[in-house]
């Protein structure tokens, strides 16, 4: 991603809050495949951040964490869901022009501790 | 010289001179261009009717591949499988946002719904996605590198006059999605 001008203090990495969620209490069909974001030079870190609140209705500073994570890591999960659920993200995603893609989750899907990529919080 | 956009109280305005518009105008519709199906008039009605395409490849163009990416990161067959079912229809939800985002390039002065805004943010970023693929931009410092050209005095070729356009639309999507935010925000 890309930083670009005007760009206030609120897009630097926001608090370390992401709640570890246990996932070993769901069953497999409940969240078996991921959402991931890669990044690429391009997109805006705004632009990233607010598709996540807007789409996703996260809250900003949960969508600052995850584009925080995209942009340092190179990718991040940034929802869970079922095959159906998490293509019909990623075709939104491309419809955004952010480069999604989805994977089957190994593990539980605990990287970066994120939500469940639906409903509203905050 | 465009002004940056801003949200106030008719919503989200911006300025852009005559041409502004027109470059910008230009540029959306070499995006479209790109995004059009090779052969609509002498397909399968069926076809048409559920978006289902059996013929659809990956693009081999860099630019369209990033437009229209790859669903999964490891499995080409699935990839393409789902490419067939759906790349139809996100080409014309790309569309729909860069004409919506074309129409309101009538006047100096823009004035966007949040419907709008939507749009206009979807447009540019495709408009970028397919310049950067141009400049080869593939990481942070060839983008830095690009980033350094911001005076039109140094246009000497078709390169240098890309990353000036490349910047300019880079501004024009920030202050827009600084906007967008502002809005959100203030709408809760």
């Amino acid at each position: 991603m890309t930083l670009s001008v005007a760009l206030g203090p609120d897009t630097q990495e926001s608090t370390q809050t992401g709640t570890v969620t246990s996932t070993d209490a769901l069953t497999a069909p409940d969240i078996p495949w991921n959402l991931v974001i890669w990044n690429d030079p391009v997109n805006l870190m705004s632009y990233v951040s607010y598709v996540f609140q807007s789409y996703f209705g996260y809250s900003e500073p949960k969508a600052n964490k995850l584009m925080m994570e995209v942009h340092k890591k190179g990718r991040s999960i940034v929802a869970h869901g079922s095959k159906e659920q998490v293509e019909q993200h990623a075709v939104a995603m491309h419809g955004f022009g952010l480069w999604a893609t989805v994977e089957k989750a190994t593990g539980g899907g605990k990287e970066g501790g994120t939500g469940k990529g639906k409903g509203k919080r905050g | 010289m465009a002004k940056a956009f801003k949200y106030g109280l008719k919503g989200i305005t911006g300025y852009l001179e005559p041409a502004e518009r027109e470059l910008l105008r230009s540029l959306i519709d070499d995006v479209i261009s790109m995004l059009q199906p090779a052969e609509s008039a002498s397909e399968d009605p069926l076809t048409a009717l559920i978006g289902l395409d059996m013929n659809v490849q990956e693009p081999s163009d860099r630019a369209l591949r990033r437009l229209l990416p790859n669903v999964m990161k490891n499995d080409d067959a699935a990839s393409l499988e789902f490419r067939q079912l759906t790349e139809r229809s996100l080409r014309e939800n790309k569309i729909g946002a860069l004409r919506a985002a074309a129409l309101s390039l009538d006047t100096n002065d823009v004035v966007l719904s949040p419907a709008d805004a939507r749009h206009w943010s979807q447009a540019l970023n495709d408009v970028r996605l397919v310049l950067a693929e141009r400049l080869d931009i593939r990481d942070d410092a060839d983008a830095e590198h690009v980033h350094t050209m911001q005076d039109w005095s140094q246009a000497e070729d078709v390169e240098s006059y890309l990353a000036l356009v490349y910047n300019f639309t880079t501004w024009l999507q920030e202050s827009l999605v600084q906007a967008m935010l502002q809005s959100m925000e203030s709408r809760g």
